[in-house]
């Protein structure tokens, strides 16, 4: 069954291949600096090597919109995300995965009755506007740094072209290391927990991780997605928009690397925080916003007559037809998944409000009396508990989510077998774990009170108010961590 | 990459070679036309055995370089372009060649009056040539410095229209038979049409060095 509802992973994985490659290689391969065997074979091998040593994090702002938390569910979103990427890129226009997937998402959050949070919608449709605007002036900047380089330069025009072929490769195959790494968790990501792979220890020099095997298959589906669909995109991309020589190609492949660096990197959000300078938001941004982006800066620093203003104009529309596609797509499925094919698509869900919950709450975020309308009642569904509560007046939508978030059963079973089996252990360091372990089988019944339990502790503690960047940094990698640990510690996750 | 890096520098070194070339031969035409002109047959002979060999080294050249740049995809963008530059100026020899086997066949009489004419429209010829010789080795080089030797190059060329036409004039001027002005006017514009020929290879040069420019 598994592997069954892997397919649905794995042909994200080939849209992956057929599209973004085309992202990274397309200039290149259009301006003839790099044959497409070659630039197949290299986004192949750094591809794979980047998912399997480092495609892990599942992505912070997707999980903001919703967490799909049921198999059926997972494989249903991937695959009309899938799907809706493959009737994209069939017209040869290039989308991203991850329109596709937050349309999907937005989709699942609809059919369960999720609770669909506008600010983070907006968060990362602006980030897709950021990235591509960011994009487009960092190359139309390096466009005029590299200008009057090239044109004074006194290097042969022959050695300058190996050159400019050499960093081409380099830049293309980092870019490639950074596709696989930054997107493999979002098209395996969602099976790891019931992955039946286990560790193989090879000559007991290197442990080949479970969850690198999955990552591999993953790979492997983004490398047949290269081999056999991404020439027509790549020629979009290279060709169709503006014409690029080699150098330009060079400086839109480096602008892309860039500014994906910049959205992606953890450890440089954590020095320009140190630093006390202003951070650029860890979110996942498109490949393909950011190229368009810089070949448009290039375009535009060469005085702009030459850029295919209807190609843009069919991309932009492309962009927001994409999400709404899927998020169609998504739904109708899910409900054929359910309905005709009684498939579990989300995870049964209560929210009660006893005694327990309604003290919490009256303790954190308002008075008892504003909750007589739910008051020990049990829902099965978000929208009803804010339906019953956005009556009251004193209530903002951001205080009832936080009750929503108090009300929810969410069974949890202390168990570091458990968190080992999720994959997730190398996530915390040996004093977290020392920690968890003293909570070694035990219950709780609400996410919040696993988080009370843990933040006794020096190493879990949040603060309470942050100011600083950095405050706010932490709070963050804690939330993520414990996100990790309600995944590992739910009963039924785990292997098969 | 090693193997690349070896090629591009082997046709870096032939593109060298072709233009030393090009070079060689511009200046040998010179000396041999100083020969023709001061009587020395047999070293004017031998100049252009010394041409002969010029334009099969040049072709040999040009060939094998045309072959590496495909067969390896070296400068894909600009690939075109230095081909057509090449092929253009390897013509210029060919016309070089052409002009001396003329006189050798024809042996036309030159009044020793016009000499010096004969001898400045050829130096003003070849100095087309080499300027161009400049040009197209900044254009692999020195990109800025094109438009500065394209410019030389008009300077000689119009500089040798100049001259050739006084010669030319000069020759209609001679009391000698009709046929024999046909034909000294003839070797004049054999010997204009090389600065000509460079003009033409500049006039590509320009718009080729605007479009290797960022």
């Amino acid at each position: 069954m598994f592997f069954i509802y892997l397919l649905s992973g794995l042909y994200l994985g080939w849209s992956l291949g057929a599209n973004n490659t085309g992202n990274i290689f397309g200039a290149a391969v259009e301006t003839k600096m790099i044959k497409f065997k070659n630039a197949a074979l290299i986004a192949a091998i750094f591809v794979t090597l980047g998912a399997v040593l480092e495609g892990s994090g599942a992505s912070d702002t997707l999980g903001e919109l919703g967490s799909v938390d049921a198999l059926g569910g997972a494989f249903t979103v991937s695959l009309a995300a899938a799907l809706s990427i493959t009737s994209m890129v069939r017209s040869g226009i290039p989308v991203s995965i991850n329109q596709t997937i937050v349309g999907a998402i937005i989709g699942w959050s609809l059919f369960t009755n999720r609770l669909l949070d506008p600010q983070s919608v907006v968060t990362i449709a602006s980030s897709w506007v950021f990235a591509f605007l960011l994009s487009a002036v960092i190359a139309f900047l390096l466009f005029h740094l590299v200008r009057p380089i090239i044109n004074r330069s006194k290097v042969h025009l022959l050695r300058q072209d190996l050159f400019v072929r050499y960093l081409i490769v380099a830049v293309g195959a980092f870019g490639a290391y950074a596709l696989g790494a930054n997107n493999m968790a979002s098209i395996v990501g969602v099976y790891i927990p019931v992955s039946p792979f286990k560790d193989i220890s090879i000559a007991g020099i290197y442990t080949f991780k479970g969850t690198q095997q999955l990552y591999l298959l993953g790979a492997i589906s983004v490398v047949i997605g290269i081999y056999t669909y991404s020439h027509k995109v790549m020629k979009t991309v290279g060709k169709d928009i503006f014409r690029l020589s080699p150098v330009t190609a060079l400086i839109a492949i480096f602008a892309e690397s860039l500014v994906l660096f910049f959205f992606a990197s953890r450890g440089l959000h954590n020095l320009l925080l140190r630093l006390g300078l202003p951070t650029f938001p860890l979110v996942s941004v498109s490949s393909t916003h950011v190229i368009v982006g810089a070949i448009v800066g290039i375009g535009l620093a060469k005085g702009g007559r030459n850029i295919r203003y209807d190609i843009l104009g069919k991309l932009a529309l492309t962009w927001i037809i994409a999400p709404i596609l899927a998020a169609l797509m998504s739904f109708i499925m899910l409900f054929i998944m359910q309905n005709v094919f009684e498939q579990k698509v989300q995870q049964e869900t209560h929210y009660v409000f006893d005694r327990v919950t309604v003290t919490r709450i009256a303790d954190e975020i308002c008075d008892i009396s504003l909750l007589s309308p739910v008051n020990g009642r049990e829902f099965t569904s978000e929208r009803e508990i804010y339906g019953e509560l956005k009556t009251q007046e004193e209530l903002n939508r951001e205080s009832i989510v936080k009750i929503i978030a108090i009300s929810e059963l969410f069974p949890l079973e202390v168990s570091l077998e458990k968190l080992q089996e999720s994959g997730y252990i190398h996530s915390f360091n040996d004093e977290q774990l020392a920690v968890i372990k003293t909570l070694e089988g035990r219950n709780y019944r609400h996410k919040w009170e696993l988080r009370d339990a843990l933040e006794k502790h020096s190493v879990f503690e949040s603060v309470k108010e942050p100011k600083t960047g950095l405050q706010k940094n932490h709070n963050k990698e804690l939330d993520n961590l414990f996100s990790l640990l309600y995944h590992s510690f739910r009963p039924g996750t785990g292997k098969k | 990459m090693a193997l690349l890096l070896k090629t591009t520098k082997f046709v870096e070194s032939q593109i060298d070679s072709f233009l030393d070339v090009v070079s060689d031969a511009a200046m040998t035409f010179q000396m041999a036309i100083e020969d023709y002109i001061n009587g020395r047959i047999e070293q004017f002979e031998e100049r252009l055995s010394q041409i002969r060999e010029f334009e099969h080294r040049a072709d040999d050249l040009r060939i094998s370089i045309e072959r590496f740049l495909y067969e390896r995809t070296l400068i894909p963008e600009n690939r075109g372009d230095v081909l057509a530059i090449l092929e253009s100026t390897d013509e210029i020899i060919d016309n070089i060649k052409d002009t001396l086997v003329q006189f050798s066949i024809e042996m036309p009489g030159i009044d020793p009056m016009l000499n010096d004419l004969w001898l400045q429209t050829t130096r003003a010829s070849v100095a087309a040539v080499e300027q161009l010789v400049y040009a197209v080795r900044s254009f692999f080089r020195d990109l800025a410095a094109v438009n500065n030797h394209i410019h030389k190059v008009y300077f000689f060329e119009r500089e040798a229209d100049h001259i050739g036409e006084k010669l030319r004039r000069q020759i209609f001027g001679l009391d000698i038979h009709l046929s024999k002005q046909c034909q000294l006017r003839d070797f004049a514009l054999h010997i204009e049409q090389i600065s000509d020929d460079a003009q033409n290879v500049c006039d590509q040069l320009a718009i080729f060095a605007i479009k290797r420019q960022l």
